[in-house]
């Protein structure tokens, strides 16, 4: 039995095919923003992929920041509850999880059983989100790729302090003017979104096994500053960014079963 | 009047104060603007003038106001500010403002400035209300507001007078707590609930009170509401139609509240005494359970943990008004006694100024799916 | 970005000096009630503007948590305990003094400053209504008694007769409290010696910080918000009004010998207002010498003038702190100020940390800059919380208030 999981959120789109509520048939991440087709993009790259028809999927379960907006869902479910439900499938016995997305950030604690208990998510800020490593690639001329990269080269990771992402942005260019490398600059970039973030874990409490989704999971600079602020291991996946989707999709098997 | 009518017209109320205003205003009757949390409305009712509530507005961008205003000061005082500045408030013969907290502080000092054509009239109360040394502050400090509420207006206070308006305001507030019991175990939803409680803001009591005795006897003729959430809300206010929409539409039934707008100014009745103005006094000495009401016992963490029990909630919703430093230092023990009693609890941040609660409505979706 | 500072090698402080003797009483302050907690004393935890006269006059031990945090702040602790304090769920918009505070009551350690638990917190509001939520806090959590004094919030220019009568009973009711709890006596005799020593210490920093009126002046006005701690902490002991008078006799003799705690040129006075940005202390401080900026002014220089003739005038004296005044009094003590001290321009500091202070803030500005003539410039930044200030607005702003001053001079 077929079901399919869509995550629409603020910056991309991403399907998940999913096979008798275990196997990951195929899955697509597109990068669009609400209103744009991306979500009908991942539908059909997954849909190609999997030589599949629509017709084929038994239950389809929306979810993320446009999931109100999308007409052909059979459910819509809370971007958090799908993240817990995707963690909890791709990682082993896992109690809490950080997912920090294009927006926003947010917490997730579970149960032995991986079931929701409690949650956090950031303050209506940019800081500590996918959108504050965005601004600051930009004043470096980066990629939002290269960033983890660069923090690797990192020697002595600069301070950046501020909560707010505009003096943040003038505290870097200060910085890049009074020669600190571009390397140490990006560690310090990255130790403020973990210090942010750090905080938000805090509040829901740190319980071991701890493991990171979503876009920012990707940056290597960012985990390990989180682990570092954290005194903690944080597992990721190749994945991440698809665990919306995935808990999208084990949430249809649920419901079609 | 059939129940819909009723919601109407608490609904008609509840959105157009102005309206209201002017009725009043053409009617010949003087009003008076009431500052949150808690100003003297009973002595002013008294007076023969018309207290209305002024709780910002929602959605509203402010711009005047920041001339006054840094960022980081609740929206409801940048709003009220901004619409007192905008000339919202024409025909409102004086503002009462309470000294209750830091930034109400403020909002009296700089409305001398920013409003002129409004005059200011200070209500200080005493943190330390209790003992009879507070009780004679309280009513220095009605004096006080009767003072300048004489030179304002031109109305006379009467000790006589104010006894009946304690005894209108009394009967207002026990309305107003069945009313909440009711609306527990009946249909209705968040935002009709809302309006009932806001509309109260902007008419004579008396005139709500003969309102919301109908609707209680309407109400008990819908059935009870057996598949919602039942959840206690707290905080300043629960006043934003996109957030009441988002309750409504996840499920969820507000069965008790713990708000400032709300609940709040009815627990607590004006007492027996043949001195009017020392029973109001003795009113808010024993008010208690209010994040700007001095507690060192801080029993407003039990009162929210009894009331979630006693009303069969699911779960406590906390609606933090962003920058409302007493709230916000609150906050801790609640979610701890909250946590302690198993208590689901949610903490969601409100700003007036917010156009979009898509967050807060992933967050109360995430809440309902995790019951 | 500024230049690295040359290490230049300190030499050691005069044991006469008001600098030396204030820091000792400061130090002590802390010690003395460490070492009567090991004793088994009770110690309390008190508000700044709480009437010192009814601890010192019972004889208890008590220290500031204010001036802890702002210890802690400047000695770079301040991030580490707010961030400890947000882990528990307190907002970070709570003041920054209170996020350190409360997470020094959790930690019961912190290397930049420490100080025993209180068996019992001394509250007063005068400061700001954040100090009741502050204190219900702790005694809720540590189970200990508190002893709240409400000053409220005066709109008028006067204390009118019925606050002092408010404010005398509750003075009473404390120490009637604190008797019992801490099984001290109050008496007379004690009080009118209290009430001279916090008198003596008061009139001599008023006319120490009145040294300011002279061009140039002697002392940099940054200064004044360390030797500030004493007049916090201590100004009813015998030791901060010696103290003080040598500090006074030193400003008079620099102005004498034309010499200056502040090093360089004094090209422009100004009035520095709001609390320092403790974290940032020396950029802040610098941003202003580099340009030959002297604060030569605050309103702490009015502040802690505790003078007073019975226990009426002491309860009307704490009624009238800079925090529990309207708009117009602020404004007038901030202009007697600027014209006594040919101030030049205002430099505003809007404190995220604190609502009160800057909740009419913008507007008494533009009345004082109007009143005076002078140019007003604000920047953001924070008690203690060192990631709301940015140091390259800072300079931004000082440059563009120098420019003015310097216009207003008829320069270029």
């Amino acid at each position: 039995m077929f079901t399919l999981g869509v995550d629409i959120g603020s910056t991309t789109a991403k399907a998940v095919l999913l096979k008798d509520g275990e196997e990951i048939v195929s899955s697509s991440i597109v990068v669009a923003t609400v209103g744009t087709d991306g979500v009908s993009q991942a539908i059909e790259n997954v849909l190609r992929e999997s030589r599949m028809k629509r017709a084929e999927i038994r239950v389809t379960v929306v979810t993320g920041y446009g999931r109100k907006t999308y007409p052909n869902a059979d459910f819509q479910v809370s971007e958090l509850t799908c993240h817990a439900i995707g963690a909890h499938h791709e990682f082993d016995n896992v109690r809490t999880v950080i997912d920090i997305g294009g927006q926003d950030a947010k917490v997730l604690s579970l149960n032995e059983e991986g079931r929701m208990v409690n949650f956090a998510m950031n303050d209506k800020c940019a800081a500590g989100t996918g959108r504050f490593l965005d601004v600051m690639a930009n004043i470096l001329n980066l990629d939002i790729s290269q960033l983890a990269g660069e923090a690797a080269k990192a020697t002595a990771p600069a301070n950046i302090s501020s909560t707010c992402t505009v003096f943040a942005e003038s505290e870097v260019i200060s910085q890049l003017a009074s020669g600190i490398k571009i390397p140490d600059v990006v560690a310090g970039i990255c130790q403020s979104v973990a210090s942010r973030v750090a905080a938000l874990v805090k509040r829901v409490g740190v319980r071991e096994p701890i493991c990171m989704t979503g876009g920012v999971a990707r940056n290597d600079g960012v985990r390990r500053a989180l682990e570092k602020e954290l005194g903690v291991g944080i597992t990721t996946s190749e994945r991440a960014q698809l665990m919306g989707a995935l808990g999208a999709a084990l949430y249809a098997y649920d419901k079609a079963k | 009047m059939g129940i819909d009518e009723l919601f109407g017209q608490f609904h008609e109320i509840a959105s157009s104060p102005r309206k209201q205003l002017d009725k009043y205003l053409a009617a010949g009757k003087k009003v008076v603007a009431c500052a949150p949390i808690y100003t003297p409305e009973e002595i002013i009712h008294s007076m023969g003038l018309v207290p209305m509530g002024v709780w910002g507005a929602e959605e509203l961008e402010v711009h005047e106001a920041k001339k006054y205003y840094p960022a980081f000061i609740c929206s409801v005082m940048q709003t009220t500010l901004e619409l007192g500045i905008t000339g919202k408030y024409k025909g409102v013969s004086a503002i009462v403002i309470p000294s209750l907290c830091d930034s109400l502080k403020s909002l009296g000092e700089n409305w001398k400035y920013a409003v002129k054509d409004i005059p200011f009239i200070p209500m200080t109360y005493p943190q330390n209300r209790k003992p009879a040394y507070g009780v004679k502050f309280t009513k220095a400090g009605y004096e006080r507001v009767i003072e300048n509420l004489e030179v304002a207006t031109g109305a006379r206070f009467s000790g006589f007078a104010l006894a009946n308006s304690n005894r209108v305001y009394n009967e207002h507030n026990a309305v107003m707590r069945e009313f909440a019991e009711v609306a527990a175990e009946h249909t209705i939803t968040a935002a009709q609930r809302h309006d009932v409680f806001k509309s109260a803001w902007f008419m004579l009591k008396e005139e709500h009170t003969a309102l919301v005795k109908q609707l209680i006897a309407e109400l008990k003729k819908t059935p009870e509401e057996k598949n919602k959430m039942r959840v206690v809300v707290s905080g300043i206010m629960a006043d934003s139609p996109s957030l009441l929409g988002i309750f409504d539409r996840n499920g969820l039934k507000i069965v008790a509240d713990d708000l400032a707008q709300e609940s709040r100014q009815y627990r607590t009745d004006v007492p027996e005494n043949a001195d009017s103005l020392e029973a109001l006094a003795q009113k808010f000495a024993a008010m208690d359970n209010c994040c700007v009401l001095y507690d060192k016992d801080k029993k407003r963490v039990n009162y929210i943990v009894d009331l979630a029990k006693k009303q069969n909630a699911a779960g406590v919703i906390v609606l933090m008004t962003k920058f409302c430093d007493p709230e916000e230092f609150d906050y801790v023990p609640i979610k701890r006694a909250c946590e302690a009693a198993h208590i689901k609890n949610l903490n969601i941040e409100v700003d007036q100024q917010m156009v979009n609660y898509e967050q807060a409505g992933t967050m109360i979706q995430a809440f309902r799916e995790m019951s | 970005m500024m230049a690295e500072e040359v290490r230049k090698k300190r030499p050691a402080p005069d044991p006469n000096s008001a600098k030396y003797k204030l820091g000792q009483i400061a130090a002590k302050a802390y010690s003395d009630c460490i070492e009567a907690k090991k004793r088994g004393e009770m110690v309390g935890w008190c508000a700044s503007n709480f009437p010192v006269e009814i601890p010192e006059t019972l004889g208890l031990h008590v220290c500031y948590p204010e001036n802890q945090a702002a210890a802690i702040a400047a000695r770079g602790g301040g991030e580490r305990l707010c961030s400890e304090s947000e882990g528990e769920g307190y907002s970070n918009d709570i003041c920054a003094y209170a996020r350190i505070s409360l997470a020094y009551m959790k930690l019961k350690k912190a290397p930049e400053q420490d100080m025993p638990q209180p068996d019992f917190v001394l509250c007063c509001n005068n400061i700001c209504n954040c100090m009741i939520k502050w204190y219900e806090n702790i005694s809720k959590e540590l189970n200990i008694p508190m002893i709240m004094i409400d000053i409220p919030f005066n709109p008028d220019y006067e204390v009118s007769p019925a606050q002092i009568e408010y404010v005398r009973a509750q003075f009473w009711d404390a120490i009637h409290q604190l008797e019992k709890i801490t099984g001290k006596k109050w008496s007379d005799e004690r009080f009118r010696e209290v009430k001279e020593i916090s008198g003596r210490s008061s009139r001599a920093w008023l006319a120490a910080t009145a040294c300011a009126k002279y061009t140039p002046s002697p002392f940099n006005g940054f200064d004044l918000l360390n030797h500030m701690a004493v007049m916090v902490t201590a100004r009813g002991k015998k030791e901060a009004a010696e103290a003080m008078e040598t500090l006074l006799k030193e400003y008079e003799e620099n102005h004498q010998k034309g010499t200056s705690t502040f090093h360089g040129e004094e090209k422009y006075r100004i009035m520095f207002e709001g609390i320092a940005c403790w974290p940032w202390l020396r950029a802040t401080s610098t941003g202003l010498k580099n340009r030959g900026i002297n604060m030569v002014t605050t309103i702490y220089a009015d502040a802690f003038g505790f003078i007073y003739d019975d226990f009426d005038g002491m309860c009307r004296a704490y009624s009238r702190v800079p925090n529990a005044i309207n708009l117009e009094l602020a404004r007038d003590k901030r202009i007697k100020l600027c014209r006594d001290n040919h101030v030049e321009g205002l430099l505003v500091h809007t404190n995220r940390s604190c609502k009160l202070w800057s909740g009419f803030m913008a507007e008494m500005s533009r009345q004082i800059g109007e009143a005076c003539n002078i140019p007003v410039v604000s920047f953001d930044g924070d008690q203690a919380d060192p990631r709301n200030f940015s140091e390259a607005q800072y300079d931004t702003r000082v440059q563009g208030l120098m420019e003015i001053m310097e216009a207003n001079k008829g320069g270029h």
